[in-house]
């Protein structure tokens, strides 16, 4: 017998794959095996905001239980983004959890997601140190998500340079990448403060 | 009816925890109804009942769902009334009876002189269903609403009908319904479901789609709640049992809609599921939320009781269920008087700390601010959701500080602190100090708590002995004395045990040496008693024995009541100053 979990992913696979609708909003679903419990999603960042540009890839586990419990969703692409771990890719996002409803789709989850980057919420952060900057220095906040969109989301768009630069800086005092880009974007791009952390 | 008195618990030396002794009693109750001490209802009731004794004894301490599988619709119990009375009026009865004469005078006399009364009755998992319905029937009389509603309603103000009164009568009833995720009753419904009869063949015919599965079904085979959201009839039975089965829900399962926070009725649960397994699993965790949200009752924590406990008040007070096990009401632990609940909690942590277990208890999890159970992390973000039914509290989970405001001020549980760095290294320091003085308290803890466990043997040798010297020249009655004596044994044990925990808080002044003092002469004492009872007994100079072992255990009892009196006198008195960051 096939499982409600099965005959409902095959299902709405179908749907967000011939959604034109959804080609538009640059949503992609991808089957990464037979039986129908793990997906790559991906969603393109919304326009007007620091993700313009940039492809998210999402890593989606579906639980036997679906659709009576939420599918397992966390972003593979690293993001700024208060509401998503930049470490993990963690989501924190009511409908993934207690606001499930059975009644939910793969779509309506991808559409969600796509809505949290063009709106984050603050208060209920997963990444507190990026909600603190998102809230008390905003424009930063900006700018680093533009700059991680640039690095790791692809998006071609506006880069900033003097960002590179500093990151540049670290590596050459034989720093990890990623591990300066990440203490510089912590420390609100303050070299000094990032060097002292990283060697904490 | 059942009534009991705080000292005839605590003092009452015939406490048992071991299920064996029970039928000891029992078999042996025909031989003393010679009894005048006990109360006369009692006695009445004990005669009344005795048909259903055995039924009850055999039955109380098993969950035996099946009566109740109709408990929303029927009230009526398969239970005769007032056996679970019955049955420990016996024991009180068996257990006065067995007294020697003179000293049961002297612990009724006391329990006159010193106590209000605490009272409580032992319900069986029948009689919370049937108390439940009561409960329900006597605020439906006045509210006139479907048995649902009303145990929704009332489990929103956890089952305080006073409280649900005050709300129906004086305030905004649709606000009320809609807190209590309720449609209405009284709005005339749009959604209301058409009954299969009155829906035309047409309509019979047409075809929906079950936005759950995406299937087509005919209306025959849909379902939904007042909300009108409508799920086909195999993906509602999948919901219901996930919810109930997989995430122990019970009270709280809403419609499957998205943001649609209507509850499922009960009347729907039971004619959706099929499974019973899974029903009887739902009346279950009805019955759960009903106990757990109830300040005035408590479950039984003894292992495979399924019974609870119903006070008139909440207090910190010994109860004893039907399986023989004496609580605190309070706090569900074992009675520990003379320690009180908060500190007793804070002393098993702590004691706890050292295993394996409890390691990963303290790195995984934390309590709730609120309502102190214990929360795992299993994922997510830090804005915490307490899942105790009665608590539902919201914190953070890095500073346990409530979540409101967060919003705005959740600065200060940011990444780590320096300066909290240096002064957790500090308190290492400190710690290694208080380590010592723990010691010196939880091993003494730990030996009484260990000689607590070996009570079974050591009732059991005594038994033998006491079979011993009735092949001799003693009688049945003679030999009394020994299973008196353990008795004072194991309670004294108890209580010395809980002094420690008392004794680790307390902070130095004129009265903890006294206390002290009381507590190393009743552990000398004990000690002595304990010796006898494991060497000293032998058929050969019975008399001698006899007078010895009474009256080390008579010394003991009045050294256990002088200790404890001091305690509670202190308690009144604000003696007693305690260490409160250990």
């Amino acid at each position: 017998m096939v499982s409600i979990a099965t005959a409902r992913i095959k299902r709405e696979f179908k749907e967000v794959v011939t959604s034109d609708e959804l080609t538009k909003c640059k949503i992609k679903l991808e089957l990464l095996n037979d039986n129908f419990t793990e997906l790559k999603g991906e969603i393109g960042g919304p326009p007007d905001t620091p993700y313009e540009g940039g492809t998210y890839q999402l890593e989606i586990k579906i639980p036997e239980t679906y659709p009576f419990n939420p599918p397992k969703v966390r972003f593979l692409t690293k993001i700024w983004h208060p509401n998503i771990s930049s470490v993990t890719g963690a989501i924190c996002l009511d409908i993934l959890k207690d606001q499930w409803a059975a009644a939910m789709t793969l779509r309506t989850v991808l559409l969600s997601l796509q809505a949290l980057l063009a709106t984050p919420e603050p208060d209920d952060p997963q990444d507190a140190v990026v909600a603190n900057q998102y809230k008390t220095n905003n424009k930063i906040f900006v700018k680093t998500a533009r700059h991680w969109t640039n690095i790791y989301a692809g998006s071609t768009l506006a880069a900033e340079p003097e960002f590179d630069s500093k990151v540049k800086q670290l590596i050459d005092m034989g720093f990890d990448n990623h591990k300066s880009r990440v203490a510089l974007s912590s420390h609100l791009w303050n070299v000094e403060h990032a060097i002292e952390s990283l060697y904490n | 009816m059942e009534k009991r008195s705080t000292k005839a618990s605590s003092n009452d030396p015939k406490h048992k925890h071991d299920p064996d002794d029970e039928d000891f009693y029992l078999n042996n109750d025909d031989d003393e109804y010679d009894d005048d001490e006990d109360d006369d209802n009692d006695y009445d009731d004990y005669m009344d009942d005795t048909d259903d004794l055995e039924y009850t004894s055999s039955n109380a301490s098993k969950y035996d769902p099946t009566p109740s599988v109709e408990i929303f619709t029927s009230q009526n119990s398969t239970v005769t009334p007032n056996s679970s009375y019955a049955s420990t009026s016996l024991k009180n009865l068996s257990q006065s009876t067995t007294n020697q004469p003179d000293l049961s005078k002297s612990l009724t006399k006391r329990n006159i002189e010193l106590d209000e009364e605490f009272k409580y009755e032992v319900l069986s998992p029948d009689k919370i269903v049937q108390y439940m319905t009561e409960c329900i029937a006597d605020v439906n009389s006045v509210l006139e609403l479907t048995p649902t509603i009303t145990r929704t309603l009332l489990h929103h103000f956890k089952w305080d009908k006073e409280k649900l009164m005050e709300r129906f009568y004086d305030g905004d009833q649709d606000r009320l319904f809609r807190e209590a995720h309720i449609v209405s009753p009284f709005r005339p419904n749009t959604y209301k479901r058409t009954t299969s009869s009155q829906s035309t063949r047409s309509s019979r015919l047409k075809e929906f789609c079950c936005e759950i599965c995406f299937m087509q079904y005919t209306e025959d085979n849909m379902s939904g709640l007042e909300c009108g959201h409508k799920f086909c009839k195999p993906c509602w039975r999948e919901y219901l049992t996930t919810k109930i089965m997989d995430e122990g829900m019970g009270q709280t399962i809403s419609c499957a809609a998205h943001k649609c926070d209507i509850l499922v009725d009960d009347t729907s649960v039971m004619t959706l599921l099929q499974d019973p397994i899974v029903k009887i699993k739902y009346q279950h965790l009805i019955t759960n939320s009903f106990v757990e949200c109830n300040r005035l009752m408590r479950w039984c924590p003894a292992p495979n009781c399924s019974n609870a406990i119903k006070a008139q008040y909440f207090d910190a007070q010994p109860v004893k269920c039907d399986c023989g096990h004496v609580f605190c009401f309070s706090c569900g632990e074992l009675w520990h008087d003379p320690v009180k609940c908060k500190w007793l909690k804070k002393w098993i942590k702590k004691c706890d700390d050292d295993s394996e277990t409890s390691n990963w208890i303290a790195a995984n999890t934390k309590e709730c601010p609120k309502c102190q159970v214990t929360i795992e992390k299993n994922g997510g973000c830090n804005h915490m959701i307490c899942k105790n039914q009665a608590c539902r509290s919201e914190f953070c989970w890095v500073c346990l500080g409530p979540w409101e405001p967060h919003g705005s001020s959740w600065y200060n549980c940011n990444r780590f602190n320096e300066d909290d760095a240096k002064k957790a290294r500090d308190a290492q320091e400190k710690s290694r100090h208080a380590l010592q003085r723990y010691l010196h308290y939880c091993n003494r803890y730990m030996n009484h708590h260990q000689s607590l466990k070996l009570e079974q043997k050591l009732t059991a040798s005594i038994r033998e002995k006491m079979e011993e010297m009735q092949q001799h020249n003693m009688s049945w009655i003679e030999v009394q004395f020994l299973r008196k004596a353990v008795e004072v044994l194991c309670q004294c044990r108890q209580t010395l045990m809980y002094t420690y925990a008392f004794a680790f808080y307390l902070k130095r002044n004129n009265h903890s040496i006294i206390f002290e003092d009381n507590q190393a002469d009743l552990e000398i004492a004990v000690e002595k008693l304990s010796g006898y009872l494991e060497r000293e007994i032998t058929s050969d100079n019975a008399v001698e024995t006899k007078q010895k072992v009474q009256d080390k255990y008579r010394y003991c009892e009045q050294r256990r009541k002088v200790l404890l009196d001091h305690v509670h006198e202190g308690y009144d008195k604000d003696y007693w100053e305690y260490q409160e960051d250990l």
